[in-house]
């Protein structure tokens, strides 16, 4: 088999490969019995198999030539509601051919949208139900709008078990040929907190070094997979060193190509784990926050952001006179 | 304020007007004309290829321009899936427009239709190519990618080569006549070298130079490459960190003709140098954050007018933010924002390009692709040549990717040649 990612190598095909998660997957077996899924809402955390149950279930359904019956569409990706209105609209009403008279639209991070487009879609879902059905993908199931939760069959999917986690790494490892130690297992486990994505993507990195995989092998990937940019431009700006926290924030920007609204949240949550008096943090907040709607409003994202360090280093110097 | 792009502004409007590529302008025409005169010409579409900046959109768009054509453009920032392409082209390519102009449809950036993230794509252009009864024009850098060999057959192959120096400089030169600089032809001809081949970097770097100036001289642009710049700008920087009035910043502004949004660069490259003290630092820096403000709605609004509530805070905001430091003889340096634009290709592109990839392989979005996945790539891609191959091929990764996951020339060479010895 050539080379791939083995998130999806090892992605179930079936709800039968599906080895977790058992009352969502009895569940969905029956609707493949009965040839008819009602809307369904599957919420959860990541990496819990929200996804791998859509396709696993549209295979079941309509079998190999699946991917011809469904649309995945991505809610954090689609901008704005039009787009969301006309792709939704226009696939939704096409009739399926074949013995399953619906096709299904699969629409992840359904949580990210708007209120107002929700509103459109709940019309679509009604308009449309006899040729399409929907599966909405969220991780928070409160922020879908209670008229369309109450359409859907509601599946909540929870953290996958530490064991099952490890099994399924330990089976990848085997057929990939990858001495996996205990050690490394454990680690894998403590750094992925229940997310399974997270997990396989932790071992094929590790895998890539080319040794036998132990705790420490697993950190070193980890620390590089997630590099603390946003925590050292916030401490070299809280020190005071504003130009040091200015070049991390250009690295990030240039280099790493960050949007400047993915980078004011990050510093937003970061801000709460920093060591300084508490009734700091919340005039941070305010700066923050200030920051972020003139984000909105400026025409260039790295001055306001360079302005927000600045103000922290501000706040870094009168923090440690002690005022 | 002058916030209209050179390249933009000088956009050819004929094809005769596009530098270069004679040969290419001909054949095109040529076969642009028979459509015109109502005779189906036997290729119904052209494949305009070669590198970038050597003018293959401009020449389609320009030639649409000419023979009166309406153009219909999709280029890689458009999803081009099956179903999108054929809702886009499928009805135009087969009919007139309601004035009875002729259309003519331009796949722009194919290069950026991964079979993987556009699924269909390519068949569904195959098909518009097919069932053709307007023009198409189909534009890529690289047309030997195996994916495209069918389309290849089907199309008239046009190539845009590297553009010579001379008629570069020809290029510029124009410019700067019409931009009322006189331009040193050492000047010009250094920027035309830089360029490579590429007229659109080229007038992007003459831009960075020269706007605003009357004179272009070989120092002016030496600081492309180097860091060196004209006393100029730190004579207007040196009296806007040191006056202690208003409209003593005002007036150093005012008596220069550094382009505003120039002089802004150089003012917030250097604010941390000018002042020492955090406060002070951070006061000037909000003076900054407000005139960005202002110039956003500019942009926004087109009201002009902004523009002087933009270069007040720019001097006068920065200038009166020092209540602590006393800035004495400071050496200023040049924006590394502006240096950086200049040189590097946008980063953020081919990472979007990737996060693309990702997307229609891994079913994550394009944010998850870039945050939990592309991660993990680049440890694979700096470690392991032979895997990072295979997943290589699989998302259907150019060499902008594979350098950008490696971050390292040798090991990116080494991942290709592996790629092309499979």
């Amino acid at each position: 088999m050539s080379m791939m990612m083995w998130t999806e190598k090892y992605r179930p095909r079936t709800l039968d490969e599906m080895v977790d998660q058992e009352e969502i997957v009895a569940r969905l077996k029956s609707f493949v019995e009965a040839r008819n899924v009602p809307h369904c809402l599957f919420a959860g955390p990541p990496g819990t198999g929200k996804t791998t149950a859509a396709l696993c279930l549209a295979h079941d359904l309509y079998g190999e030539e699946y991917p011809n019956f469904i649309m995945e569409l991505n809610a954090s990706d689609e901008r704005g509601i039009n787009v969301i209105r006309e792709t939704v609209k226009t696939f939704a009403r096409s009739m399926a051919i074949g013995e399953v008279p619906f096709k299904l639209l699969i629409l992840d991070e359904a949580d990210n949208m708007t209120a107002d487009a929700q509103q459109a879609l709940r019309r679509t879902m009604e308009r449309y139900t006899e040729t399409c059905r929907f599966i909405l993908i969220a991780n928070y199931s409160a922020r879908i709008i209670e008229p369309i939760q109450s359409r859907c069959a509601p599946f909540r999917f929870s953290y996958l078990r530490p064991e099952h986690i490890a099994a399924r790494l330990k089976y990848i490892a085997e057929n990939e040929d990858v001495e996996l130690l205990d050690s490394g297992v454990e680690a894998i486990l403590d750094v992925s907190g229940g997310d399974l994505r997270k997990a396989i993507n932790t071992l094929q990195a590790a895998a890539s070094l080319g040794k036998p995989i132990d705790a420490e092998v697993v950190y070193s990937v980890v620390g590089r997979a997630n590099p603390s940019y946003v925590r050292d431009m916030l401490e070299a700006a809280m020190d005071g060193q504003f130009v040091k926290a200015r070049r991390i924030l250009r690295e990030l920007i240039w280099r790493y190509g960050v949007a400047g609204s993915d980078l004011i949240r990050q510093i937003h949550s970061q801000i709460f784990k920093i060591d300084i008096p508490e009734r700091w943090k919340i005039r941070i907040v305010d700066v923050i926050g200030e920051i972020d709607f003139r984000l909105t409003m400026g025409a260039n994202e790295e001055v306001q952001l360079s302005a927000l360090l600045a103000r922290l280093a501000e706040f870094g110097q009168l923090i440690k006179r002690g005022s | 304020m002058s916030g209209v792009i050179w390249t933009v502004k000088y956009k050819p409007r004929t094809l005769s007007e596009v530098v270069g590529n004679e040969e290419a302008k001909k054949k095109l025409l040529e076969w642009a004309r028979a459509w015109k005169e109502g005779r189906i010409p036997e290729k119904k579409a052209v494949f305009l290829y070669g590198p970038p900046g050597t003018g293959k959109t401009v020449a389609i768009e320009a030639l649409a321009n000419d023979l009166g054509f309406e153009l219909i453009e999709t280029n890689a920032s458009d999803f081009r899936t099956e179903e999108q392409i054929m809702r886009l082209a499928g009805p135009a390519a087969a009919s007139l427009t309601l004035t009875g102009k002729l259309r003519m449809i331009l796949f722009d950036e194919l290069d950026g239709i991964t079979g993987t993230a556009d699924t269909g794509g390519l068949s569904a252009i195959m098909k518009v190519v097919r069932r053709a009864r307007c023009p198409i024009a189909l534009i890529a850098n690289d047309p030997w990618d195996p994916r495209f060999r069918p389309l290849r057959a089907l199309c008239l192959m046009v190539e845009f080569k590297r553009v010579g120096e001379r008629d570069i400089i020809k290029h510029l030169r124009r410019i700067c006549e019409r931009e009322g600089i006189k331009a040193d032809w050492k000047a010009l001809q250094f920027i035309a070298k830089r360029a490579n081949g590429d007229v659109r970097s080229a007038v992007i770097d003459l831009q960075a130079v020269a706007q605003g100036k009357k004179v272009l001289t070989y120092e002016d642009v030496t600081w492309l490459g180097t860091r060196d710049r004209k006393k100029e700008i730190f004579r207007v920087l040196g009296n806007i960190f040191h006056a202690d009035s208003c409209s003593r910043a005002l007036t150093a502004a005012r008596e220069t003709d550094v382009d505003p949004d120039m002089l802004f660069e150089w003012v917030y490259e250097n604010v941390p140098r000018a002042y020492r003290d955090p406060r002070d630092i951070a006061k000037a820096m909000d003076a900054l954050s407000k005139a960005d403000m202002f110039r956003g709605r500019i942009i926004r609004t087109q009201n002009w007018e902004l523009g002087r509530y933009f270069t007040t805070f720019m001097t006068a905001g920065v200038a009166m933010a020092k209540e602590v430091s006393k800035p004495g003889f400071v050496k200023f340096s040049f924006p590394e924002r502006i240096r950086f634009l200049s040189t590097a290709k946008p980063q953020r592109e081919i990472q979007k390009a990737i996060a693309q990839a990702v997307k229609k392989r891994c079913h994550v979005s394009m944010k998850e692709a870039t945050e939990k996945v592309i991660p993990y790539l680049k440890i694979i891609f700096q470690n392991n040549p032979e895997m990072a191959a295979g997943l290589a091929r699989w998302l259907g990764l150019d060499a902008e990717a594979i350098r950008f996951l490696t971050a390292d020339e040798r090991k990116a060479k080494r991942i290709l040649s592996l790629l092309e010895a499979s």
